[in-house]
């Protein structure tokens, strides 16, 4: 709160962003008339940030307001992790702003039954990546167009197919011995606060009351010490298992730095490679933890 | 706060052997919570549970924990007397002492120590276990038995003259299975068919037996009380309402001779695409061959067949059917099938003439076989010696390791019958004679008196006498009298191999079907192989006869009605009580994610909707139905938030065994 | 030097392997006494939470058991307990478990031979393994943290 608070209207909206987007108008005046027609009674999107480096999330109700969307490359963020606030589960009618990857969270979240397609007005933007410089999530993006939209914003790309090269970041690791990985691990883990901001940011972390606030069984230790850092690392991965979408909104939300992402791309790893699955791509695949193939054995089991 | 009572049993010296039982009792009495602990020789003896059920009363247990067997053994023993001592029985469990501690471990020092871990473990779950109550599921009054040889025409009968309506279901187009196509039956020596066929005409005059041939069980579902089956009825092409059995489609068929192999005459006879089975095939129906009728085979046949039928039974547009019945219990009598006499290349069978299987020998004896009674070589004169070589396939590392059972009698019954309608001498070559049952020595000693020479031994190969013809001749036994300890050459003009029994082809798909359990060498499995024969794992299902094992014709007909019975006592109940370990959801804080219904193995999970007072929907949260869940568990597994969980083995209660570790 | 003992856990299902380890026990076959039972209705039922803590009560290792595939008393459960274990044995080893401590086997109600063997090898692995210390590092001491394993808050 020390800092210049910076007049939004000032702000030069383009000045960190490499490219504007140019179907930012279209976009803008296609939510003006949702909202002026009652299409939707709100619209979520990025806005400008109070700060000229950032983009932040805009919930505009007021059509005259649709003209402060924006999208550029500080549009990160997965702002589908709205859909679980209870504000916005009683809003009615809403209009929503994704990206390729969030779109992937949506599909996520209609096929667990968590938001009501008829409810939701889908706005997919064609993005190329965002993140200065860009981020690991956008190099191996295979949903440049989003699966999934209403409407959609930007002219088509194809979109890239994963192969067993996209996960150079978790391969790294792999090749580690398992004393050298624990150490890793527990190194990290050690600085985590418990203050869950990753699980709160996560837009499929759709819980009320999570396992770690249950305490008949206490199953996950609350305290922030090495034991119940691992175990709540560990539990919130399992509980991942095909249906992380790797929008990497947790690590980036970490504010102890833990590279949370990586422990979530291990299990998108292993369930393309195991199911050639991939979290998101349609609301109706079920996942491969909700579903089996009839004679299917797996050899490590004796 | 928790009065537990734990009680250590010594089961004799079957626990005390390797435990010491009175120091588990002496640390059991330390543990907060157990307000009483006793150790006794036999806790399910009288004494023993009266015991129980003063302590129960005089302590006002909470909860209780018999160390003992296994809760496979006696938990419902228990259970029950914890019922009858003013307990809720789900208060009660078992700690398994001895199957999994005394009888695996021999250092008392190991055994005691794991022993009180043991108890304490289940004393730490009683501690979080709460009374739970019953569900009552409704009955279906129906049976379904599966497979119509001996074994399931007999049960069949019994629950249809108990009242109950009955659906049998037979693969084959006639019912009668093995049991139709023997000739004599030892050690009496009735007609096989003689006494069968009242039966299988009873099952289908009987108004309460509905009979399915040539159908199979495609499809189960459901529970004890309440199984939906599906049966796939596949057509028989013939009308089997109409069809009188009159012969004329099978005289007019344009295969003018019989032409291919007679399944029922294990290969000997002949048979037409359109035939009848065998002469007291019942339904007394034609049945074409879809294998090999032509119509059906190429579309092009002159259909001399449908023209010569005077009640115009036949047809072709006939369609397999899905038959859906509801049941409350099932019993499988699925039979048995025989050893590959081609596996044992060493006696020829295919590649030498006049060597025959033991069912081949039993049609040729029929007088309603192939010869109709004669015994006859290849080519076509009478044989002057026959061997029967006993455990063919059987009790040989090589082959199947068990004996089975029934191979001695009918070896010894062939080898007698032969010489009464043959003038052949007839040597048996057998490992031992077993001859256990009701009569049985008596007929080996009556055979051995008829001069039926057996030699006791293995033989090692059979091959021809190099003689006469393209060295075709009389067939040598190679094998050794290991009495007189002399290797013998046996000339004989035809040979019978008595094979022993297998699983039925089908036992591996239809253990799956019914899920149900395989023993090792794959007959199925029963519940327990002393006190529950004809039971298995799942309830409401139960095996009879050669599908669960070799056995002879009397033992087949006691285990299906021993299993008549058990239905009988399930569905004459207008409600069943289910056990009460199922799942349930905490709707305050279930989100609706349905994940848990996803990996339902029996669609338990529906979902409910909690709506405001204005009747608003407000959210949608999993339900578990009580009558479909088997409380396995895997909803709990799945559930993120925690909010389903399985009564009986609750969270909690694997947590605290966990934490005492 | 005492023989090390491992602590070890076993959470088995009720059709299959418990009635497997109650006929290898009236086989009389003898097998290692190192390892403590917990019987769950199917290995579906198995939750991660339990091998997590297993681990953290200090166990040297986790064997988990269940009816062979397509032999499920329920049908699919150990379909879903495979994939489960599958995917988590993945990650468990990504995060420097030491995986070698789970052992994962099918034994049926048949198999009491199997199931004392594969006890057996159970124990004699862990012993070859020796203790597991990872965990008993992350381990909270109840005299250094004031806190207590488990149910703290």
């Amino acid at each position: 709160m020390l800092g210049v608070m910076v007049d939004v209207s000032d702000a030069e909206t383009t000045s960190t962003a490499n490219a504007t987007f140019r179907e930012l108008s279209t976009l803008q005046s296609f939510a003006k008339k949702l909202l002026e027609s009652g299409t939707v009674k709100m619209v979520i999107g990025y806005s400008q940030g109070y700060t000229s480096d950032r983009a932040m999330p805009a919930f505009i109700t007021d059509p005259e307001k649709a003209s402060s969307l924006i999208f550029d490359k500080r549009c990160f963020h997965n702002l589908t992790m709205y859909l679980k606030t209870a504000e916005i589960k009683c809003a009615g009618k809403i209009a929503i702003v994704v990206k390729g990857c969030d779109a992937k969270a949506l599909n996520v979240l209609l096929l667990e039954n968590q938001i009501k397609r008829e409810n939701l007005v889908i706005l997919g933007l064609v993005c190329i990546g965002v993140g200065d410089p860009t981020l690991e999530k956008c190099r191996i993006c295979n949903v440049n167009t989003p699966p999934i939209y209403d409407e959609l914003f930007g002219k088509p790309v194809p979109n890239k197919e994963w192969t067993s090269a996209t996960f150079t970041r978790v391969k790294e690791l792999e090749g580690k011995s398992q004393k050298e990985l624990w150490e890793f691990w527990v190194n990290e883990f050690n600085r985590c606060i418990k203050c869950y901001a990753c699980r709160e940011v996560c837009p499929i972390c759709t819980c009320t009351r999570c396992i770690t606030d249950k305490n008949q069984p206490q199953w996950v230790p609350t305290s922030p010490h090495s034991m119940g850092n691992f175990h709540w690392n560990l539990t919130r991965a399992f509980h991942l298992a095909g249906r992380c979408i790797g929008c990497d909104e947790c690590e980036r939300s970490c504010p102890a730095d833990i590279p949370l992402s990586l422990v979530n791309w291990k299990l998108i790893k292993q369930v393309f490679e195991k199911y050639g699955f991939i979290a998101g791509m349609s609301p109706d695949d079920l996942p491969p933890m909700s579903t089996y193939v009839e004679g299917e054995e797996e050899e490590f089991i004796k | 706060m928790a009065r537990i009572g734990v009680f250590i049993c010594h089961c004799g010296e079957n626990i005390a052997r390797t435990v010491d039982v009175v120091s588990v009792t002496e640390v059991a009495r330390t543990w907060p919570g157990v307000v009483y602990a006793e150790d006794y020789r036999f806790c399910c003896s009288d004494p023993g549970q009266s015991i129980i059920r003063d302590a129960i009363k005089e302590h006002n247990l909470t909860g209780l924990v018999i160390s003992a067997c296994s809760p496979k053994m006696h938990e419902k023993t228990f259970r029950n007397l914890a019922k009858a001592s003013g307990m809720n029985p789900y208060l009660c469990e078992c700690s398994n002492i001895r199957e999994q501690c005394s009888w695996v471990h021999h250092d008392k020092e190991v055994g005691t120590e794991k022993a009180i871990d043991l108890v304490r473990m289940m004393v730490e779950k009683v501690r979080m276990n709460h009374p739970l109550e019953p569900i009552e599921a409704p009955v279906t009054k129906r049976v379904l038995v599966v497979g119509a040889g001996i074994a399931g025409i007999q049960a069949s009968l019994d629950l249809a003259e108990a009242g109950l309506e009955v659906v049998l279901v037979e693969r084959n187009p006639s019912i009668g299975g093995h049991m139709a196509q023997l000739s004599e039956t030892f050690p009496t020596l009735d007609c096989s068919m003689c006494i069968l066929s009242p039966k299988m005409s009873a099952v289908k005059e009987h108004p309460d037996i509905k009979l399915l041939t040539y159908s199979e069980v495609e499809k189960v579902e459901g529970f004890i009380g309440n199984y939906t089956v599906s049966i796939r009825k596949k057509p028989r092409y013939v009308i089997e309402d109409l069809c009188v059995g009159c012969n004329e489609c099978v005289t007019h068929c344009v295969f003018k001779k019989p032409k291919f192999p007679d399944e029922f005459n294990e290969g000997l006879g002949k048979r037409k695409p359109v035939y009848i089975p065998f002469p007291q095939a019942t339904p007394q129906g034609a049945f074409i061959d879809p294998e090999t009728c032509l119509q059906l085979t190429t579309g092009k046949c002159k259909q001399t067949c449908v023209t010569a039928c005077p009640k115009d039974c036949i047809d072709f547009e006939m369609v397999e059917e899905i038959e859906e019945v509801e049941v409350g219990a099932i019993i499988l009598a699925t039979g048995f099938g025989t050893y590959k006499p081609e596996l044992l290349p060493q006696y020829g069978y295919g590649k030498l003439d006049n060597v025959y299987t033991s069912l081949q020998m039993e049609r040729m004896l029929s007088s309603s076989g192939p010869t109709e009674g004669e015994i006859l070589l290849k080519d076509g004169t009478a044989p002057k010696t026959v061997g029967i070589i006993h455990c063919a396939g059987s009790r040989d590392e090589n082959a199947n390791i068990w004996c089975s059972k029934v191979c001695c009698m009918y070896s010894l019954k062939l080898a007698h019958l032969i010489q009464e309608f043959s003038e052949a001498q007839v040597f048996n070559f057998y490992i031992d004679i077993r001859a256990a049952g009701k009569g049985y020595e008596e007929f080996y000693l009556k055979v051995i008196e008829e001069n039926v020479m057996v030699l006791r031994g293995r033989p090692a190969l059979i091959e021809y006498e190099e003689q006469g013809n393209n060295g075709k001749g009389n067939l040598l036994v190679h094998t050794e009298d290991t009495i007189s300890g002399t290797k013998l050459v046996v000339p004989v003009d035809m040979v019978v191999l008595s094979l022993g029994f297998e699983p039925d082809k089908d036992a591996v798909q239809l253990a799956k079907t019914f899920n149900i359990s395989r023993s090792p060498e794959g007959f199925f499995m029963e519940r327990h192989v002393k006190l529950a024969p004809v039971a298995t794992t799942t309830d409401g299902v139960y095996i009879v006869g050669g599908c669960q094992g070799p056995k002879d014709i009397p033992e087949t007909v006691a285990q299906a009605s021993a299993a008549a019975a058990s239905v009988l006592g399930i569905l004459s109940k207008d409600k069943l009580i289910r056990e009460p370990t199922v799942a349930r959801v905490n709707e305050l804080n279930c989100i609706g994610c349905f994940q848990c219904e996803k990996v339902c193995p029996y669609s338990a999970i529906e979902h409910k909707e909690i709506r405001d007072h204005d009747g608003n929907l407000i959210r949608e949260v999993a339900l578990v139905n009580d009558s479909l869940c088997h409380g396995c568990g895997p909803c709990a597994a799945i559930c993120p938030s925690k909010c389903i969980d399985v009564d009986g083995i609750t969270e909690e209660q694997i947590y605290s065994q966990l934490a005492v570790l | 030097m005492a023989e090390f003992k491992p602590k070890a856990i076993a959470f088995i299902c009720n059709w299959c392997t418990y009635t497997g380890a109650d006929l290898a026990g009236t086989s009389r076959m003898e097998y290692p006494a190192d390892f403590r039972i917990i019987k769950v209705p199917c290995t579906g039922r198995i939750d991660a939470e339990f091998i997590i803590k297993g681990f953290e009560q200090g166990a040297d290792g986790i064997w988990i058991s269940g009816c062979h595939i397509g032999d499920c008393h329920y049908q699919s459960g150990n379909y879903f307990a495979q994939r489960r274990w599958s995917i988590f044995h993945d990650e468990l080893e990504f995060l420097g478990i030491d995986t070698r401590r789970l052992k994962y086997t099918w034994i049926s109600a048949s198999e009491g031979r199997k199931f004392a063997d594969e006890a057996t090898e159970f124990v004699e692995r862990l012993k070859e393994l020796g203790p597991y210390e990872d965990f008993d590092q992350i381990i909270p001491k109840i005299e250094e943290s004031g806190a207590s394993v488990g149910g703290d808050g």
